[in-house]
């Protein structure tokens, strides 16, 4: 027997019939999400306040574009080359329609509102390049298998869009009964505190989930998890950071103070808040997704899932529940307090899902290690013994890409970067499948070490 | 013997756990403060009788025209309250919440007798501001139970204009 027959792990489901059942389960979520937003838009219509609600319904046919556009496009990358660009042209369609219906309904929505277009534009313009940093951040928090853009930006969007569409009517039923029947302080703010942290996590964690089913391959462990929840968290940031930002603008501007309002309020969502808030509460549901991932048993998944949803739901009850216990002085010692006031209420959330982070990445790069020395003493040349060191380290792999650069400009950068990015795949591909929590057939590993090989005749030896 | 080696993904799904219970702890307490400040089992049968929110002028401290849910964000205003409806030795208080939550206006804590002369309750402008922020505005008349609101005996609710 050879020795690639001894290191390369057998196919631990090659006819998997997990992959049908994942894929209904997608299926009846996203399903549910439709059924949500239409009964959410409807019921706004009818029961709440006109105009808002009117966007509402008009911005369903909108999310809808966008949800199977990009649907179409995030699956066209998973076909072969010759019908991707026919996927990818249907995809780009379907979103440029939804985006301009879209515009329309924030149009219709913006113009209709107090604060006026011009203050919904530069609120939002300025919390563009805070959200970009946050998602550049967080997805180069995975030190050795980045996320693709377009997932990355696909859960996002979701935060921004569908996540806050599906909470409007719960949230507004949830407040004003509340505020009907329930004696003002701070029972009424726990209850309040209760219905944001429940609807907005499961809004949130829905995307999660979904990203979780659908793109298995791009979803690997804890440290995936945590950059999609995260990612989803600083979309809904940026839209809820936008709608504040506006409405607190239009409430003090007549005082003369708007704009100095709508700062502090982008200071503390966009600035202050950026990670601490929305981006590590749903980073929590990733994370228990993400651990999901490569558990054995389906009673230990179930409970992972279950864990990262209640941490979620209970970091974001704690801040808005116990806010008001945290008074801020209106002198100079109140700038120390709202800080500090952050630090005290979120940090330890943040510490803690940053700590999952730390133990996932050092747990991934053990896996990934094992397998370079598996695969370079199997002999198949996708990756040589002295290669191992270099692969295993972020900053050996950035060295080298560096040289290459020095050595060739950036086609020879790029050339090493696309072969060590194999490299890693061909890794987690195996650490996946001798782990058995692998539902594709040998052949994708196959065609894995064909790419590497492929690659590796295009970089000229070093 | 062989030992399976142990998987490092049960420490992470352990600490997990160990999370999760500290936020079943977290969402306990959350329960346990909704409990205290909404105690069951307070509903009296008893209620107030809010006369109307209109508009007040704070100089003669009396209140003009006609009862209104909506003000503009010049206007002054005031709830006035019927003392006289709930038993005397109850004991009461009055309050005006704008839409951050914040008390802006108050009378009591005192029993529905000692509260009678003050039957007016105008919303009182924040230090600093020139008028009323716009919003939901909320007026509740409370009995009280320890120094504490346990039940609202009625309620208003008006809306600023921007």
């Amino acid at each position: 027997m050879s020795a690639h027959a001894y290191t390369t792990p057998p196919a631990a489901n090659p006819h998997s019939k997990l992959r049908p059942s994942r894929y209904w389960i997608a299926a009846v979520v996203a399903g549910v999400v439709v059924l949500a937003l239409i009964a959410s838009s409807l019921l706004n219509y009818v029961y709440l306040e006109t105009i808002p609600a009117r966007a509402s319904l008009y911005g369903l046919l909108a999310v809808a574009l966008v949800a199977l556009g990009t649907f179409i496009g995030v699956r066209a990358f998973t076909r072969d080359r010759a019908s991707r660009r026919k996927h990818l042209i249907r995809a780009g369609v379907l979103l440029g329609l939804g985006v301009l219906l879209w515009l329309l309904v924030i149009d219709v929505f913006v113009f209709t509102q107090s604060a006026g277009p011009t203050v919904a534009a530069i609120c939002a313009l300025a919390c563009l390049p805070t959200t970009a940093f946050g998602l550049l951040v967080v997805r180069r928090m995975d030190r050795n298998e980045k996320e693709p853009w377009r997932l990355v930006l696909v859960a996002a969007a979701w935060g921004a869009i569908v996540a806050t569409s599906l909470v409007i009517w719960g949230e507004s039923l949830w407040d004003a009964t509340a505020q009907h029947t329930l004696v003002p302080g701070p029972g009424l703010d726990a209850s309040i505190a209760f219905s944001a942290g429940l609807l907005e996590e499961l809004a949130k964690g829905a995307a999660v989930v979904l990203l979780f089913l659908v793109m298995r391959d791009d979803f690997d462990d804890v440290v995936d998890g945590i950059v999609y929840g995260a990612a989803v968290g600083l979309g809904f940031n940026f839209l809820e950071s936008v709608a504040y930002m506006t409405n607190i603008y239009s409430i003090f501007n007549p005082e003369g103070i708007g704009w100095e309002a709508a700062g502090i309020q982008w200071y503390a969502r966009q600035v202050l808040g950026l990670f601490f808030g929305h981006a590590t509460y749903t980073a929590f549901i990733g994370a228990g997704l993400g651990v999901a991932r490569q558990l054995p048993h389906l009673r230990q998944k179930a409970l992972a899932i279950l864990s990262g949803f209640l941490i979620a739901i209970a970091g974001h009850f704690a801040w808005d529940a116990w806010l008001t216990f945290f008074p801020i002085d209106p002198g100079v010692l109140g700038l120390l307090e709202f800080h500090l006031r952050t630090l005290i209420m979120t940090g330890p959330f943040t510490a803690a899902v940053i700590a999952l982070l730390l133990f996932g990445i050092r747990y991934e790069a053990l896996g990934l290690v094992d397998q370079f020395r598996k695969e370079a003493a199997s002999g198949s040349g996708t990756i040589l013994m002295d290669e191992v060191p270099v692969l295993a380290s972020p900053w050996q792999r950035l060295k080298q890409r560096l040289l290459a650069f020095r050595r060739g400009g950036f086609k020879a950068y790029f050339e090493v970067a696309r072969l060590q990015s194999a490299q890693l795949d061909l890794a987690m591909e195996r650490w996946h499948r001798e782990r058995k929590e692998m539902d594709t057939p040998m052949e994708a590993e196959a065609a894995l070490r064909q790419r590497v090989l492929e690659l590796r005749h295009q970089v000229p030896a070093s | 013997m062989s030992v399976a080696p142990y998987d490092q993904i049960l420490t992470l799904y352990r600490t997990l756990l160990v999370f999760a219970t500290v936020a079943v702890l977290i969402l306990g307490v959350g329960l346990v403060e909704f409990v205290y400040f909404e105690p069951p089992g307070q509903t009296t049968g008893k209620t107030a009788h809010i006369v109307g929110v209109l508009e007040y002028d704070p100089a003669t401290r009396t209140t003009k025209g006609p009862d209104r849910t909506t003000f503009a964000r010049t206007d002054e205003f005031a709830g006035v309250v019927d003392w006289s409806q709930l038993p005397p030795d109850l004991m009461v208080d009055a309050r005006w919440f704008n839409s951050f939550g914040s008390i802006v206006g108050r009378v009591g804590p005192g029993t529905a007798a000692e509260l009678g002369p003050q039957s007016t309750v105008p919303v009182i402008v924040p230090p600093g501001l020139h008028h009323s922020l716009p919003g939901h505005y909320t007026f509740v008349v409370e009995r009280l139970k320890d120094g504490q609101p346990v039940e609202v005996l009625a309620r208003r609710i008006v809306l600023i204009e921007r």
